[in-house]
């Protein structure tokens, strides 16, 4: 009798602790996750465009962004591919303009705090990364004449650039579509994703309170150690979980037989011959400073193959990786485990090799993935342009 | 303690090397030494934060008093087998000072900065071991 009281107060006692006390987390681990905070961070800036965090600019970015004149057949906007209600994706594989393209379509959560642009980081800025799709003939096929005289003629939009710029649109076609895509960029800054459950949980181990880290799941706590010790943190950095430089984990880059997509190697080379990069006439920036990485940034043999490392809040529900090449969180994290060294196609940088996790250390790690999202709210209509 | 001590001992027997301005402001600096070369640095910001660019302020000093040329500044991750994406430039700024711009520690970790020097003839790599978190 004396025994099995004992032993039901025992499991009692067990199961409390189970459900009150968070797991152990040494000061290394504490201070390694407390990298990944605090978020929200500050507002993003930008030097290179006069318009950026302006809330008129602000408003006829909004307003760009959602308008299907920009495209050659009036059909396509960026909303088109960046839906609000897909964490500003469009949930393809491979994203959908004229063709189909050999890239997926990315999230623009964050997009503000980047300083490389596009799975190859082609651009430079966010303002000149939104040029690019309005000239793609690919995607929506427009030129610089066609946004000028939206800006010049729309009389909506001619309103909001005056509201947003100061002065009514004037200069060259050239100079109005860099304008319009400062405000797109103005506009994308503000996309900033929600707090989520993992920022609780840290929050609360910085401040040293076990009651609040204990709410957050054992399941992704377990995940968030397999994180940690496996070094995601190397390439997934920072209050983003990337440090917005490139890798490569063995992603095959075949687009069609024949042909690859070399990535960043690529990229470098587009961003070199660009006119709208940071180290051109329409950098807003006269001290030269936000021009810094592109001055310095060299081109490797490694570039080849290697892909923008992305953000891991708001991750969404797939497909992942820069061609949409794994369905589910389930393939990539299979990935991870299981890659083969070999496939690597740089020189067998030893950060990523097969974890071998068993299917419960998988769970827990997708588990530990799935609380860097919280529900957005849903987006409110964008006021007028000119009320 | 020991290496400052071992410093201390060279600075003493090496006269030259006396004159050479460690101190680069802001009461802060890393020193590395050969037979040959004192080199006082800083880095600029102080804090080297991961993926953010900095600068090196460097004071080269050679153990005759003759002048000595920074020739390149790098840096690698040994145990991930690279180096930086970004290519650094070095500006002199007279009397054995430079400053060198576009530095940029990408990823948490051990990085090694290697240092070549050269004075007349003499050429010579100093390496530093920095780890960024
Ligand atoms: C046809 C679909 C499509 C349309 C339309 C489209 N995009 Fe994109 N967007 C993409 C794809 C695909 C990429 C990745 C491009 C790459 O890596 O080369 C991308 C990348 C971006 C990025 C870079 C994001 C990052 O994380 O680096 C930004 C910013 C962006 N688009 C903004 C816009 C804006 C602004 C418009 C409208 C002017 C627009 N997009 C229209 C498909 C589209
Ligand atoms: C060497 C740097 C590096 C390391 C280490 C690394 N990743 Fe990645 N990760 C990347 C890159 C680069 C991509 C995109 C690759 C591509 O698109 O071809 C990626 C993609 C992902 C994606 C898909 C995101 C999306 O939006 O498509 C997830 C999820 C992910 N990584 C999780 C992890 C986890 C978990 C770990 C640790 C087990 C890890 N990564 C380790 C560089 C890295
Ligand atoms: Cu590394």
């Amino acid at each position: 009798m004396k025994r099995w009281l004992l032993g039901a107060l025992l499991a009692a006692l067990a199961a409390s602790a189970v459900a009150q006390a968070p797991l152990p987390w040494s000061d290394d681990e504490v201070k390694a996750i407390a990298r990944h905070g605090p978020w929200p961070p500050p507002a993003p800036s930008d030097p290179s465009n006069r318009v950026a965090g302006m809330p008129n600019a602000i408003v006829l970015g909004e307003h760009l962004f959602n308008e299907p004149r920009l495209s050659a057949d009036g059909a396509m906007s960026c909303a088109t591919c960046h839906v609000a209600g897909r964490d500003w994706g469009d949930g393809r594989a491979k994203a959908m303009g004229r063709r189909e393209l050999d890239r997926r379509t990315p999230s623009l959560w964050n997009v503000g705090y980047a300083h490389w642009f596009g799975w190859d980081g082609a651009g430079d800025s966010l303002w000149s990364q939104s040029i690019r799709p309005i000239l793609d003939p690919r995607e929506m096929a427009g030129d610089a004449a066609r946004v000028a005289g939206l800006l010049r003629e729309g009389k909506a939009l001619a309103c909001g650039y005056e509201r947003a710029f100061g002065h009514r649109p004037n200069g060259d076609d050239e100079k109005l579509l860099v304008d319009a895509a400062k405000a797109l960029a103005a506009f994308q800054a503000t996309l900033v994703s929600p707090r989520t459950p993992f920022d609780a949980f840290r929050d609360a181990l910085v401040a040293g309170d076990r009651e609040a880290a204990a709410r957050y799941p054992l399941a992704a706590q377990r995940g968030l150690k397999i994180f940690i010790e496996a070094n995601c943190a190397a390439c997934h950095f920072g209050p983003r979980f990337t440090n917005g430089e490139f890798g490569d984990v063995g992603i095959p880059f075949f687009t069609r037989p024949g042909e690859v997509d070399s990535g960043r190697l690529d990229g470098l080379g587009k961003l070199a011959n660009s006119t709208f990069n940071l180290l051109g006439k329409h950098n807003d920036d006269a001290s030269g400073a936000s021009a810094l990485r592109t001055r310095h940034v060299q081109r490797l043999h490694s570039n080849f193959g290697e892909f923008r490392v992305p953000s891991l809040r708001q991750l969404g529900s797939g497909p992942f990786m820069h061609n949409g090449h794994f369905a589910t969180l389930e393939d990539v994290v299979k990935h991870y485990s299981e890659v083969n060294p070999d496939r690597l196609h740089s020189d067998a940088l030893p950060l990523v090799r097969p974890l071998a996790l068993t299917s419960e250390q998988s769970a827990d790690l997708i588990a530990f993935l799935r609380t860097l999202s919280a529900e957005a709210p849903p987006r409110p209509t964008p006021p007028p342009l000119c009320p | 303690m020991r290496l400052l001590a071992a410093l201390i001992g060279l600075l003493i027997a090496v006269p030259a090397w006396a004159d050479c301005p460690l101190d680069l402001g802001r009461g802060t600096g890393i020193v590395v030494f050969s037979s040959h070369y004192l080199i006082a640095f800083r880095p600029d910001p102080l804090r080297i934060e991961v993926g953010e660019p900095f600068s090196l302020l460097f004071n080269v000093c050679t153990k005759n008093d003759k002048p000595a040329e920074l020739v390149a500044v790098d840096a690698q991750m040994p145990e991930h087998k690279h180096g930086m994406n970004y290519r650094p430039t070095i500006v002199s700024l007279g009397e054995g000072r430079y400053r060198v711009d576009g530095m940029v520690f990408h990823m948490p970790g051990r990085w090694e900065l290697a240092i070549d020097v050269r004075a007349g003839e003499e050429s010579e790599r100093l390496s530093h071991e920095f780890v960024v978190k």
